[in-house]
């Protein structure tokens, strides 16, 4: 039982730093003028995909019946994480900004984290 | 064969103990591959920058003196524009102890063009150049023509692709290797398409703060023949030429290098610290599991055990602690290290090239061997005085 909150618990707390960290730490870059550079769509859909990790993560914590199914559904979710910045959605041309430099790479680990978690919380629930 | 077995049933049944000493080896290699890794990528990014500027002098304009700010140039890939009349090359060659000199052109581009960011331009001659043609030589496969243009590697443009600078449509026709420092981030062009780019951005209201029409170039290299003393030929460039300065590159290196030598000290003593302070709580924590498993290891003794098996369970185990561990942390740091690299670079605002790949897997098997010796090290003194404990006290103590 309270192996199957760990990953939860963790996944939720993870959605909660991204979405969180796509609007400020993990941000895409600003233009000195207030304009909006090319990854400002990739911080959005980043917001997005964490704010449904994290409905995906409280279920997991509140409804034990549908554990397995939220499980394997955050599954997706944390594929689209790590593909949307670069992959799915263009980010800024330059190695150097801070959307490639910091926000890339943080957003990768994150999903990553959250998918292992994920698949862990799948497996244990599964096996019960 | 029965001692491992039973080794590996004691890591698994006591998973606090177990954890506890695995983060702390995993703590250890953590601070050393890091460590490690950071003094090395410093070292070569440094080499590279050496490397880069081949010249023993830079001639720039008076206006543009302040060295620092040339020094971001190269460091941080900071945009910076500054023009003199291109007859100084001329008068840089008629100086005596000089042996060739090159000109180069410097351009920002506006923002929205490319790359979201300004960026800077580069104009090079091919047939003059002897500091940045070697490097550019290297990944091109024909020569700069008119309106190509070689990328460095942390411009995101493939090879084939059209970039606008100036609303001038420029083909990207190279990517250039890492150096690990702000040429990465630059646009090399030929002197021709560096002319047709000034010209736009005259048109687009860029000034470039001296007559129009006249040739114009950022700075001079220049190489100094063998022999010469070269603070000398500095003098006569400075006294010859006016209204530039000609700047000593080992001045503008030296500079850096103090910066490094700073850095792989504060790393090497903390990575030291790190050291001594696990150390001292792996021998803590191995002399209370001396207590701890007293009664254990009497139970071994009685039923057969020899001394030695049981010193070499001890060892074993904190082997295995040391192995877990140092893989972990070289993960961990791996973690960091790698994807945060332009973030590493850009905070320490120095010369930052990651070693190859072979260099790396060395640091990597180096640190988890010396986690593994510490862990078994640290553990020595516990195997031998649980090695020579007494059944009969150490069962009629125990509670």
């Amino acid at each position: 039982m309270r192996k199957q909150i760990i990953p939860s618990i963790i996944i939720l707390i993870l959605a909660i730093v991204i979405a969180v960290g796509s609007q400020t730490f993990l941000s895409p870059c600003v233009h000195e003028d207030g304009s909006f550079a090319t990854c400002h769509w990739a911080g959005q859909a980043l917001l997005g995909l964490g704010c449904v990790l994290g409905v995906l993560g409280a279920l997991a914590l509140c409804v034990k019946r549908a554990r397995p199914g939220v499980f394997l559904s955050a599954l997706p979710v944390c594929i689209l994480g790590i593909l949307t910045p670069g992959t799915l959605i263009d980010l800024c041309r330059m190695s150097a900004m801070h959307c490639r430099m910091v926000m890339q790479p943080a957003m990768i680990i994150l999903f990553s984290a959250a998918l292992l978690c994920a698949l862990t919380g799948a497996i244990l629930s599964m096996r019960k | 064969m029965r001692s491992f077995s039973l080794t590996i049933k004691n890591l698994v049944r006591k998973p606090g103990r177990t954890t506890v000493l695995t983060l702390l080896t995993a703590f250890l290699a953590l601070a050393v591959f890091g460590g490690s890794v950071v003094v090395f990528s410093l070292r070569r990014g440094l080499n590279s920058l050496e490397a880069r500027l081949g010249a023993d002098i830079i001639l720039v304009p008076s206006e543009a003196q302040s060295k620092v700010s040339f020094q971001n140039m190269f460091l941080q890939g900071t945009t910076g524009a500054f023009y003199m009349d291109a007859s100084v090359l001329d008068k840089a060659l008629e100086v005596e102890g000089v042996e060739k000199a090159a000109p180069q052109t410097f351009l920002a581009s506006l923002k929205a063009d490319c790359c979201s960011i300004k960026i800077q331009v580069i104009g090079i001659d091919p047939e003059r150049d002897f500091t940045v043609q070697p490097w550019i030589a290297r990944s091109l496969t024909r020569g700069l023509g008119d309106m190509d243009v070689a990328v460095g590697c942390k411009v995101e443009a493939d090879v084939g692709e059209i970039i606008r600078i100036y609303d001038q449509r420029c083909k990207v026709i190279s990517r250039l290797e890492a150096t690990g420092t702000g040429l990465d981030t630059a646009v090399y062009c030929s002197m021709d398409t560096m002319n047709a780019l000034l010209a736009a951005a005259e048109d687009k209201g860029v000034s470039h703060k001296i007559e129009s029409g006249d040739q114009l170039i950022s700075a001079v290299y220049v190489k100094v023949k063998d022999g010469c003393d070269i603070d000398a030929v500095n003098s006569r460039l400075n006294g010859h030429i006016r209204k530039v300065t000609a700047v000593r590159t080992r001045s503008m290196l030296t500079g850096v290098s103090d910066s490094l030598a700073g850095v792989s000290r504060t790393v090497t003593v903390l990575i030291a610290a790190v050291w001594a302070l696990a150390f001292l709580i792996l021998l803590l924590v191995f002399a209370l599991i001396v207590r701890e498993r007293a009664r254990e290891f009497a139970v071994l003794r009685l039923v057969g055990a020899s001394r030695g098996m049981l010193a070499r369970m001890v060892l074993l185990e904190s082997a295995l602690c040391g192995l877990l561990g140092g893989l972990l942390g070289v993960g961990l740091a791996a973690l960091l290290l790698f994807p945060f690299a332009g973030l590493i670079e850009s905070a320490l605002n120095l010369p930052y090239l990651m070693p190859d790949t072979g260099i790396i897997l060395l640091l990597a098997a180096g640190t988890v061997l010396l986690a593994v010796a510490v862990a078994a090290l640290s553990s020595v003194t516990a195997a031998y005085r649980l090695s020579r404990v007494d059944p009969g006290t150490a069962l009629r103590e125990g509670n």
